[in-house]
């Protein structure tokens, strides 16, 4: 596609320098100069064309499908438009590091509460990488509003947090398509108590009770990445994966919906800091000790990367946003008391989310804090080790750790038995069994086989909605539905236009029939949606009510038949112009 | 998983080999091979070692190739070139004819390959195998280094839910073991599936006096398979006739390159190299 592009406009060059070449000799003296500079120093605005850039079906089944659907009402409305597929992590590093993109189409990692959308479109991070807004969206306006209902008293975040959703609503930074249902096949034979914590979490592999005999947890796991890499930072190896909880505590966790005190003793909240008081005696998988000074460091790091030693601060590019309101630099600690304090500044909802971060060992990371380098290749400014690093053998506090793995066929992990959830008078959800095996299987299908024929007890990542239809439960297995809070979407590289411009992404917003699509696609396996946050954070205004309430779709709803009339019609009102061969003209 | 089904291919190829060994070669060919096969070996080892090292090599590359294409390869999409053409297959679709195709691609493919090694070995003229193997090199070799170079997902990964019905993966999950050992998914262009079935189906004809009845059966079983890589969603059409050329230039620079050279001829020219610089050293 660039290529094109580029290739066009040098056509472009030559056959103006001709013209000035041959008109020149002619005119140079008749004092036409100017008219003729005039004339041809304007550039041409071009059909409309853009790539898509999403992952294959092997990566991502509804990706795929999704993108096809969208390139066929682009190509309808008379853009240019191609479809690029790129692997799991290829697709990551395009789009949250390399901003190599269009539009793109996939899974946002979302979140429970709505402050997520402060890191992912606040216009601070449109030049950082990672989750931290990978659009490149800058608006002042919606900037205001997501540090509004970070400040606001929490009595009234709700309606700060409305406001927020209706500004970037009416800016469609991305466009959200739907919400897809999360659905694992379990067996029930071997263990009890599948469900009872999300199993995309942590927590969903602890406090299971096994049957006699029963000593690991089988996980067929589809995204070989966790075999591949295991660094809690790397945006491009990580999606919403338990492994990460399991190997590395946080100082609290979510369970069901509710921050619970975790590697944290307790917490106080007063006037802008969180107090943390560490449990006794913590210890990393290497036998170190867990201090409040690897507290302290993880939040100094997550902040910056080089640890103040680089040109410029180097913040991780992920659990950027979590942490984005502590301030690190004023981080107190005492190893002896176990106790640290953040000073943060932001509502307590919003602080006490920097808790949830994982707690990494100073002893090992610090030395990360170089900058990576190549001998002969130039290495991007701000690239440190440990946003580089495989990070095999992971060390980390967590329920369990490393044992063993083999690239694209499994990861192994045992139990930490110093873990202090198995002390006496802890009570929270421990490991039960010895080992947590996460088998690398590519496919639904075959995921779903390995439950089926006993050789596996849980499909880890969400099926693809397209088996669920499919799936028979036994006496044995039972099909396990979880809440949602990853979401599908368009997303749009404001950084380049047309895609820059609000009101081109509002009519490709309405392009789109999310319930056809969520049909379609989905097979109903999802739920439409207008806005990205779950259920209970989204105002009235922008509920689904049948249709989209702030882009409603240019055609018949539900049906996939896009009014093409009315749709030029919309660009044509935005400002956009059509050629007499129908396609649309813009300047990129 | 994998290993189950490593061992129904060998069984299934097990049973094939020696009842097309005694179909088509037959006991004298045999009894021949007996008393010369350490001649034929001889002749042909430096043919072995290359080929030894082309598969060596080659599944290094299947391992490193996708980072090293991921730098310096050409991302192409071909559906946007051939559109919908495979799709034609589709209209073929039924069970019976999944059962076939799979069985096709697995098990036929595995012993199309084989086969002929054997075949070729136990003639007594010692170049029509020496060109295979050639053949095969220069297959693989290719191939790999146009993996490399051209970053294409086929048609199950671009319309899965078109090919849904006939999709390997999906009817018969278990071959992903397989086809994950020896394959990356972005490797389709060119089909080797292909190039290597048409190759033999090449040789096959150009033997067809040695084996006459085998010309027929490599025919059929090749065909099958090309159209198998299609029907099953894995190939667009644009690798399957990559891969045809790409069995065309293999023969036909086969011919070119065996007996070329010979090993008296390197050790001349080893020999011929040191006078020379022996000759220069006194000087």
């Amino acid at each position: 596609m660039a290529e094109r592009r580029t290739g066009g406009s040098e056509a472009g060059y030559s056959r103006r320098a001709m013209l000035a070449a041959a008109g020149g000799l002619t005119v140079a003296t008749s004092g036409c100069v100017r008219q003729v500079r005039s004339i041809v120093n304007r550039d041409d605005i071009e059909q409309l064309s853009l790539t898509i850039t999403t992952r294959p079906a092997d990566g991502d089944r509804e990706s795929i499908q999704l993108a096809r659907e969208i390139a066929a009402v682009f190509d309808a409305v008379g853009a240019d438009v191609s479809i690029e597929m790129r692997s799991n992590e290829e697709v990551n590093r395009a789009i949250l590091f390399n901003y190599d993109f269009d539009v793109y189409v996939g899974q946002h990692p979302g979140g429970t509460d709505p402050d997520f959308l402060y890191e992912a479109l606040h216009s601070l991070y449109a030049d950082e990488s990672g989750w931290q807004n990978p659009f490149g969206f800058t608006n002042l306006h919606v900037d205001e509003l997501l540090e509004e209902q970070r400040r606001v008293d929490p009595a009234d975040r709700d309606e700060a947090v409305a406001d927020a959703l209706e500004a970037i609503a009416l800016e469609q930074p991305f466009v959200p398509i739907c919400v897809p249902e999360e659905h694992r096949l379990v067996r029930t034979d071997r263990f009890d108590g599948w469900g009872d914590r999300h199993p995309a979490t942590g927590p969903g592999y602890l406090g299971l009770d096994p049957s006699d005999g029963v000593d690991g947890i089988r996980a067929a796991h589809t995204d070989a990445r966790p075999s591949e890499n295991a660094n809690p930072i790397m945006a491009e190896y990580r999606d919403l994966e338990a492994f990460v909880d399991l190997l590395y505590d946080p100082l609290a966790i979510e369970i069901d919906g509710e921050l619970t005190a975790w590697a944290a003793e307790s917490w106080d909240w007063n006037d802008g800091t969180l107090a943390v008081t560490l449990r006794d005696d913590l210890r990393f998988h290497d036998d170190d000790a867990l201090d409040a000074s690897d507290v302290a460091f993880t939040y100094r790091f997550l902040a910056d990367t080089t640890l103040g030693e680089g040109v410029s601060p180097s913040p991780s590019p992920r659990y950027r946003g979590r942490t984005s309101a502590v301030d690190a630099d004023a981080i107190e600690f005492d190893d002896d008391e176990g106790r640290v304090e953040l000073p943060v500044d932001a509502n307590r909802p919003v602080a006490e989310r920097a808790l949830t971060v994982p707690i990494l060992p100073e002893h090992v990371w610090k030395p990360r804090s170089a900058a990576a380098d190549l001998p002969g290749v130039r290495v991007a400014q701000g690239t440190t080790e440990a946003v580089v690093t495989d990070n095999w053998p992971p060390i980390g506090s967590g329920p369990f750790r490393f044992s063993s793995r083999s690239e694209r066929e499994h990861v192994t992990l045992e139990r930490f038995d110093d873990h202090f959830t198995r002390r006496s008078g802890v009570e929270l959800p421990e490991p039960t069994v010895e080992t947590v095996r996460f088998q690398i299987d590519p496919r639904s299908t075959s995921a779903i086989e390995l439950v089926n024929t006993n050789e596996a007890d849980i499909t880890s990542d969400a099926l693809e909605t397209y088996v669920l239809d499919g799936v028979e439960e036994t006496d044995d297995t039972r099909l396990l539905e979880s809440p949602s809070w990853t979401f599908y979407h368009l997303g749009f590289n404001a950084r380049k236009a047309p895609f820059s411009n609000p009101r081109f992404r509002r009519v490709v917003a309405r392009l789109l029939d999310k319930a056809w699509l969520v049909e379609e696609v989905f097979h109903g396996h999802a739920r439409p949606i207008a806005t990205p946050v779950p259920e209970e954070w989204t105002p009235g205004s922008l509920e689904w009510n049948g249709e989209d309430p702030e882009t409603p779709f240019l055609g018949t709803d539900g049906t996939g038949a896009l009014d093409v009339e009315a749709a030029r019609s919309a660009f044509e009102e935005a400002g956009f112009r059509y050629a007499a061969d129908g396609t649309l003209r813009v300047r990129q | 998983m994998l290993a189950e089904v490593l061992a129904r291919v060998v069984a299934v190829v097990g049973v094939a080999l020696p009842l097309a060994i005694a179909i088509f070669v037959g006991l004298e060919r045999l009894k021949r091979t007996h008393t010369e096969w350490r001649a034929r070996l001889r002749t042909s080892a430096p043919v072995i070692v290359i080929l030894s090292i082309v598969l060596v090599c080659n599944r290094i590359m299947r391992r490193a190739g996708p980072s090293i294409s991921r730098d310096i390869g050409i991302h192409v999409n071909f559906y946007e070139i051939e559109g919908e053409f495979v799709l034609l297959f589709q209209r073929i679709a039924s069970s019976e004819m999944n059962t076939y195709f799979t069985v096709a691609y697995v098990y036929g493919y595995t012993f199309l390959l084989i086969f002929p090694v054997i075949a070729y070995f136990a003639l007594s003229n010692t170049r029509p195998f020496r060109r295979l193997l050639t053949a095969y090199s220069l297959n693989y070799a290719i191939g790999v280094v146009l993996y490399v170079l051209i970053v294409a997902y086929g048609p199950r990964n671009y319309m899965p839910e078109l090919v849904s019905e006939t999709m390997l993966y999906d009817n018969s999950p278990q071959f992903q073991y397989l086809t994950q050992e020896v394959n990356d998914r972005r490797n389709v262009f060119p089909s080797l599936h292909t190039s290597l079935s048409m190759t033999v189906a090449c040789f096959a004809y150009a033997t067809r006096d040695e084996y006459p009845s085998w010309l027929p059966v490599a025919v059929g079983l090749a065909l099958s398979i090309v159209v198998s890589t299609m029907y099953l969603g894995i190939h667009w059409g644009i690798d399957v006739a990559a891969g045809i050329a790409l069995a065309l230039v293999s023969v036909a620079a086969s011919d070119r390159l065996v007996d070329r050279w010979s090993l008296r001829d390197l050790r001349d020219a080893v020999a011929s190299v040191r006078t020379t610089v022996d000759r220069q050293l006194d000087r």
